[in-house]
């Protein structure tokens, strides 16, 4: 997920960011920035932070465990937002989508 | 949202109880087989080793199989579980059913005992059937890995249900055919048709998810789908109705080529995988697959050869070499995740927490797999020579084996919830 320079909320893009690089997927133990699963940060007006990502798996039963994670990270940083997790399967999560940090911890 | 985007994971009731119970019943089938260590150098039908297979097949290699199947359903149907009570009282009844048939074949009493213990582990697998079927019976897209699932699952009744009528054939004889001949369809039927066919499905699931590791070549999958069963299928109704005859040779190949389809797919899935580090857990797996292979090499030597030892080495391998080495690895890549699931799921992402991983110890993983090796390695050796010395050193490794496994299920089991801060709460 890349985060432009010019785009609102720059900054608290960049410290959600930096927040969701401590949650891991728990089989994988790289965290979900690293393994591409974040598609995107929407800051809105109402005191809502929209996430938008995928799991590696659909139905995947560490779902649950990895999108309250996403929440609890959050919330620690932005305690005055409510944190709402999107999932989506489109367009389908790919290993193509790790980062070159993502796959040197993966051993590659 | 995520809370209707994402099932979430069936209570651990429907899943738990058969690890804990199926990893005391390994313990007890390396006890079993010590005690009878010169009942594998002599013919397959005796009271001693029935007990010992049904242990093996149902106590062990089943009631693991139930757990994992309960828990992965849902990845595998992308819907929940139908019903969480079915998949208990399905634990309940292939507990007591087990046990019941197993002290039935040990002291060999055909009737009632032998008769309710059958009676138990078929009702079992009929709810089995049941919760998959309404499980997977709402999804709109059909995969041939599903295909695999709800196969395996039918094959199950089928076996258990056979075995009912042998166990009741024994106390009050009805079946006009030979006795030793329907039970090698019963046996084929679980070999190739359950456990074969359950793992194939599973696996292709699991291994690309574990590995990161995608195929595109479904239609080895699907190729592999219709070759097990037509070759299982020839097999059981030429068999049935003609006996055993050379033709099994070519139902055999047609069965193999279906191994060999699926094994290639996981072998694509393993080339094109993005994690390169492969864990003890995977290892096991893999190692596993060569047991099956070199059983499925023996067929023809059984086929041709009158010696019982070929028998006993083609059972040996796929039950302590392919079917316990797949679960041996494989239990620690769910089980700590259930558990972790259910420790952790709220703290992610809030204090410091360990990793499933962390929830069993990984060198006593490692000693478990050398030892396998080293017991698997020596059995083999002491079925080929006849050599009794040699075949009880390597079923007490397997009790070490056994030993260390639970040791590690226990750990996992009794995991409390730990924080960084050193807070245990629970």
């Amino acid at each position: 997920m890349e985060i432009s320079v010019n785009e609102p909320f720059y900054n608290e893009k960049l410290k959600a960011l930096s927040a969701l690089y401590s949650v891991m997927d728990p089989e994988l133990m790289v965290n979900i920035v690293d393994l591409g699963l974040v598609y995107g940060l929407r800051f809105e007006e109402e005191g809502v932070l929209l996430v938008t990502m995928t799991l590696s798996t659909p139905h995947c039963p560490l779902g649950e465990a990895i999108t309250t994670g996403v929440k609890n990270a959050l919330s620690q940083v932005f305690p005055e937002r409510t944190v709402q997790v999107e999932i989506v399967w489109e367009p389908a999560w790919d290993p193509e989508m790790l980062t070159a940090e993502g796959r040197w911890q993966l051993g590659r | 949202m995520a809370d209707i985007s994402i099932e979430k994971a069936p209570q651990n009731i429907a899943v738990i109880p058969f690890y804990g119970t199926g990893a005391f019943f390994f313990l007890l089938l390396t006890v079993l087989l010590f005690l009878s260590a010169d009942d594998l150098r002599g013919f397959y039908f005796t009271p001693h080793l029935l007990a010992i297979v049904h242990t093996a097949a149902l106590g062990w290699g089943s009631m693991v199989i139930f757990g994992a199947a309960y828990q992965l359903l849902p990845v595998i149907c992308e819907r929940e579980l139908f019903s969480v009570r079915l998949a208990f009282i399905s634990y309940i009844l292939l507990f007591l059913g087990v046990s019941w048939l197993v002290a039935a074949f040990w002291y060999f009493i055909p009737g009632g005992l032998m008769i309710t213990g059958g009676t138990l582990v078929f009702s079992a697998a009929v709810c089995y059937l049941v919760d998959l079927g309404l499980t997977a019976g709402a999804c709109k897209k059909y995969t041939v890995i599903k295909g695999f699932i709800f196969s395996s699952a039918i094959w199950l009744v089928i076996t258990t249900g056979v075995g009912l009528l042998l166990a009741i054939n024994l106390r009050y004889p009805f079946i006009t055919g030979d006795h030793l001949n329907i039970l090698k369809l019963h046996a084929h039927a679980g070999l190739a048709g359950w456990f074969l066919q359950l793992i194939t499905g599973v696996s292709a699931k699991m291994v690309p998810m574990f590995l990161l590791g995608k195929s595109k070549k479904e239609k080895l999958l699907q190729s592999a789908f219709l070759l097990q069963n037509a070759g299982l299928v020839l097999f059981e109704a030429d068999a049935f109705f003609a006996g055993i005859t050379a033709r099994v040779l070519l139902y055999a190949l047609l069965l193999a080529a279906g191994v060999g389809c699926w094994l290639l797919y996981l072998y694509d899935a393993y080339r094109h995988r993005m994690k390169k580090v492969i864990d003890t857990g995977m290892k096991h797996t893999m190692f596993s697959f060569i047991g099956l292979l070199a059983a499925l090499l023996l067929i023809p030597v059984i086929y041709y050869s009158t010696a019982p030892k070929w028998s006993i080495l083609y059972g040996t391998l796929l039950f302590l070499g392919w079917i316990s080495g797949i679960i041996l690895g494989k239990t620690f890549k769910t089980l700590p995740f259930i558990i972790w699931n259910e420790h952790y799921r709220k703290l992610n992402g809030k204090v410091k927490i360990p990793m499933p991983k962390h929830l069993y110890a990984e060198g006593l993983l490692k000693y478990q797999f050398s030892a396998y090796i080293i017991a698997l390695l020596l059995l083999v050796a002491g079925i080929l020579t006849g050599s009794l010395p040699v075949i009880r050193v390597a079923l007490l490794v397997f009790i070490g084996v056994a030993c260390c496994y639970c040791l590690n299920v226990a750990k996992v089991l009794m995991h409390k919830t730990k924080t960084a801060d050193g807070n245990i709460s629970k």
